[in-house]
C-alpha cells in the first residue's frame, strides 16, 4: 500500500468521491466546474512543489518557472491554426521541460540552503523577464491558444476539451496520476536515498551515494510535473502569459503546501482547496479580502503547526 | 607482505593557510589489523581520517587504495571502494528505524538505487544485510525501534552497524567510544576485537586502555607531525612519545 497512513486514505477517499461527483450534479454550472478544475490543476502544481520542498528538501522559490514553461512550450510548439494531438504534445512539452530542468538543476543544485532559494528565484525571474520583454512570445500579454487540441488515442476520442466536464476529468486524472506517481517514487529504493539525503546529507554521502544525482533526478521529476500542470492551466483558459511564472506564483504554492502540511503530498491537495476556497469567500465578502486572507493564513499556520494534514492525523491516527 | 596493504598515504599534508594541520604523513594500513592513531587534541587525527575517507582534500601528498591513487575523488567513490567511516559525533538518521538506517547503508551494494518503482521494502538482500549488521553490533532487539529513541551508547553501535552494512574492507573509526560508559565501551572493545579478524581498522580514540588493548600498529601524531609508528610496546617505550604525548596528558589531567 503506497498510502501508509489511515488519515491519508480517508482524506483521499472522501476527496475523490466528491471530486468525481461534482460535474455530475453541477453540469449546468460550468463556472463552478471550471473553478474547481483550476483548483485541481493547481493541486498538481502544489503537489509537485511539496515533493521537492517537503520530501527532497529542495526549498525552491522558482518552481513557477516550469509552470509557465509548460504553457509556453505548448503554444510555441503547436501550429497556430491546426488542432494537434493533446497526448503527443503533452509528451513533447514534458520532455523539453525535463531537459530544461536538467540544465537548470545542474546549476542550482550546486548550492544549498538560502543560496538555493536565491538562485532558483533569480533564474525564474530571469525567464519571467525574458518572456515579459520578448515581442515574438507576446510580451506581457502572452500567447493565445486558438485551437483546442484533440485528445484521441489511436483514433478513439473520449474527451472533448471544449466541454468543461471533460476538461475537469482530465484534470482530476492528472491529480490522481501525480499523487500516485509521487507516492510510488517516495516508497521506492530511489525514494529511500532521497529521504536519507534530506534527513542527513553528510551521512548519506558517507554511505557511498552521490546525492547530487538523486537530487537532480528528483528536481527533474518535480519540474516536469509542474510543467504538465502549467500546460493544463494554459489549455483551460486558452492563453499563457508571464504571470504564470511570477515568484508570487511560486510563493503562493509554497503557502498552500505549508497550509496543507509540508511533505505529506495529500496535504497539498487539502492546502490548495482551503486556500482557494478562502480566497473565493473573502473576495466576495469584502474589498479588503487580502487582509482577511493574510490574517487567516497566519492564524492557521500558528494553530496548525503541521498543517491541515498534521491536524487530521492527530485526530485520526490513534 | 606488501600486497596486504589496504590503504597507504605518501607524504600526506593538509595546510590551512599557514597552519600545518598535518605535515608529511606516510602510513600503511594492513589487512586484518587494527591500526590505532593517538595524539593530543589538535594533533591532526581527525584531519587524517577525513582525508582518508575523501571528505577533505589533501594540500599535497597521495593516498593509495590497493595500489590505486585515489586522493581527489569524491567521498562517495571512496565508500564504493570499501572505505567506510564512522563519525565522532553520532551521525545517524534519527527519525527512522534502526533497520532503515542500515538498509540505506546496505542498499547501494545490491544496485538499483535509481529504481523509481520497486518498493524499498521488496529487496530481501538489502533487508538481510541490514539485519546482519545490526546483529553484528548487538542491536538485534532494536531492529524496529526509531533511532532517536535508543540510548546514546546504542546509537554509537548503530553508527558502527551502518558502516558495516556498506560492506567495507577498511573501517575508519573516529572515537567510537566517545562519551560511553565503561560497560558500553567494553562491549565496543570486544566487538572491535572480533571485527579486526575480518577487516582492516583505523581507530582514532582517546581511551588509551582501549587503544593499547586493541592495536596491532600504533601511530602517534603530535602537532601535525608523525612521531612514531610501531607496536604498542615500541610506542610505549619511546622517549619522544613520553615527552610529547603522555607528558602532556598528565598536565591536562592535573589541570582538570
Amino acid at each position: 500500500m503506497i498510502f501508509e497512513k489511515r488519515t491519508e486514505r480517508i482524506v483521499l477517499a472522501i476527496f475523490f468521491v466528491i471530486a468525481l461527483c461534482i460535474p455530475l450534479f453541477l453540469e449546468d454550472n460550468s463556472f463552478f466546474v471550471g473553478k474547481v478544475t483550476t483548483i485541481l490543476i493547481l493541486a498538481v502544481f502544489v503537489m509537485s512543489l511539496d515533493f521537492l520542498v517537503g520530501r527532497v528538501g529542495l526549498v525552491t522559490l522558482g518552481h513557477a518557472l516550469f509552470y509557465g514553461l509548460g504553457g509556453y512550450l505548448f503554444v510555441i510548439l503547436t501550429p497556430e491554426y491546426e488542432a494537434v494531438n493533446f497526448w503527443v504534445y503533452a509528451i513533447y512539452v514534458m520532455g523539453i521541460s525535463a531537459l530544461v530542468a536538467l540544465v537548470v538543476g545542474v546549476v542550482v543544485l550546486r548550492t544549498s540552503g538560502i543560496y538555493f532559494i536565491m538562485i532558483t528565484l533569480a533564474i525564474s525571474q530571469m525567464v519571467y523577464y525574458f518572456f515579459f520583454d520578448s515581442l515574438e512570445f507576446g510580451g506581457s500579454d502572452g500567447l493565445f491558444i486558438f485551437m483546442k487540441p484533440d485528445t484521441s488515442i489511436f483514433g478513439l476520442s473520449f474527451l472533448d476539451l471544449d466541454n468543461p466536464s471533460h476538461f475537469y476529468y482530465l484534470s482530476l486524472l492528472a491529480v490522481l496520476i501525480t499523487l500516485v506517481a509521487i507516492k510510488i517514487i517516495l516508497r521506492s529504493r530511489f525514494g529511500r536515498i532521497v529521504e536519507a539525503s534530506r534527513l542527513n546529507p553528510e551521512r548519506t554521502e558517507a554511505l557511498g551515494y552521490n546525492i547530487f544525482a538523486f537530487r537532480l533526478i528528483s528536481y527533474i521529476i518535480g519540474s516536469t510535473l509542474a510543467a504538465y500542470a502549467g500546460l493544463l492551466f494554459a489549455l483551460q483558459y486558452g492563453y499563457v502569459n508571464p504571470q504564470f511564472m511570477t515568484w508570487e506564483m511560486s510563493g503562493t504554492a509554497l503557502v498552500m503546501s505549508i497550509l496543507g502540511g509540508m511533505g505529506t503530498i495529500y496535504g497539498a491537495i487539502l492546502g490548495t482547496i482551503t486556500y482557494e476556497g478562502l480566497l473565493y469567500i473573502f473576495e466576495h465578502l469584502s474589498d479588503d479580502w487580502m487582509l482577511f486572507m493574510g490574517g487567516s493564513i497566519i492564524l492557521m499556520v500558528l494553530l496548525l503547526r503541521k498543517g491541515l494534514a498534521g491536524y487530521l492525523e492527530k485526530l485520526l491516527e490513534k | 607482505m606488501a600486497n596486504d596493504i589496504i590503504l597507504e598515504t605518501e607524504s600526506l599534508s593538509k595546510h590551512w593557510g599557514g597552519i600545518k594541520a598535518l605535515n608529511d604523513i606516510s602510513l600503511q594500513f594492513h589487512d586484518r589489523q587494527l591500526h590505532g592513531v593517538v595524539g593530543p587534541n589538535g594533533a591532526g587525527k581527525s584531519t587524517l581520517l577525513n582525508m582518508l575517507c575523501g571528505t577533505l582534500q589533501p594540500t599535497s601528498g597521495c593516498i593509495f587504495h590497493k595500489g590505486d591513487q585515489i586522493e581527489g575523488m569524491k567521498p562517495w567513490k571512496f565508500v564504493r571502494r570499501g572505505i567506510g567511516r564512522s563519525f565522532q559525533k553520532t551521525n545517524i538518521y534519527a527519525d527512522v528505524t534502526c533497520l532503515e538506517n542500515c538498509a540505506v547503508a546496505a542498499q547501494r551494494r545490491f544496485a538499483g538505487s535509481f529504481n523509481l518503482f520497486a518498493s524499498r521494502h521488496a529487496n530481501k538482500l538489502v533487508r538481510e544485510a541490514a539485519e546482519k549488521a545490526l546483529h553484528q553490533v548487538g542491536l538485534a532487539d532494536r531492529i524496529h525501534t526509531i533511532a532517536a529513541e535508543i540510548s546514546y551508547g546504542e546509537q554509537r553501535q548503530l553508527e558502527l552497524a551502518m558502516v558495516l552494512a556498506t560492506d567495507p574492507c577498511i573501517l575508519l573509526l573516529d572515537e567510537p567510544m566517545a562519551g560511553m560508559g565503561h560497560e558500553e565501551s567494553q562491549r565496543i572493545i570486544e566487538l572491535l576485537g572480533q571485527l579486526k579478524q575480518t577487516y582492516s581498522i583505523v581507530l582514532v580514540e582517546h581511551d588509551m586502555d582501549a587503544i593499547f588493548e586493541l592495536s596491532d600498529q600504533l601511530t602517534v601524531l603530535d602537532n601535525g607531525t608523525h612521531l612514531i609508528t610501531g607496536t604498542v610496546d615500541e610506542v610505549r617505550n619511546d622517549p619522544r612519545v613520553k615527552e610529547a604525548y603522555l607528558g602532556k596528558e598528565d598536565e591536562e589531567e592535573e589541570a582538570a
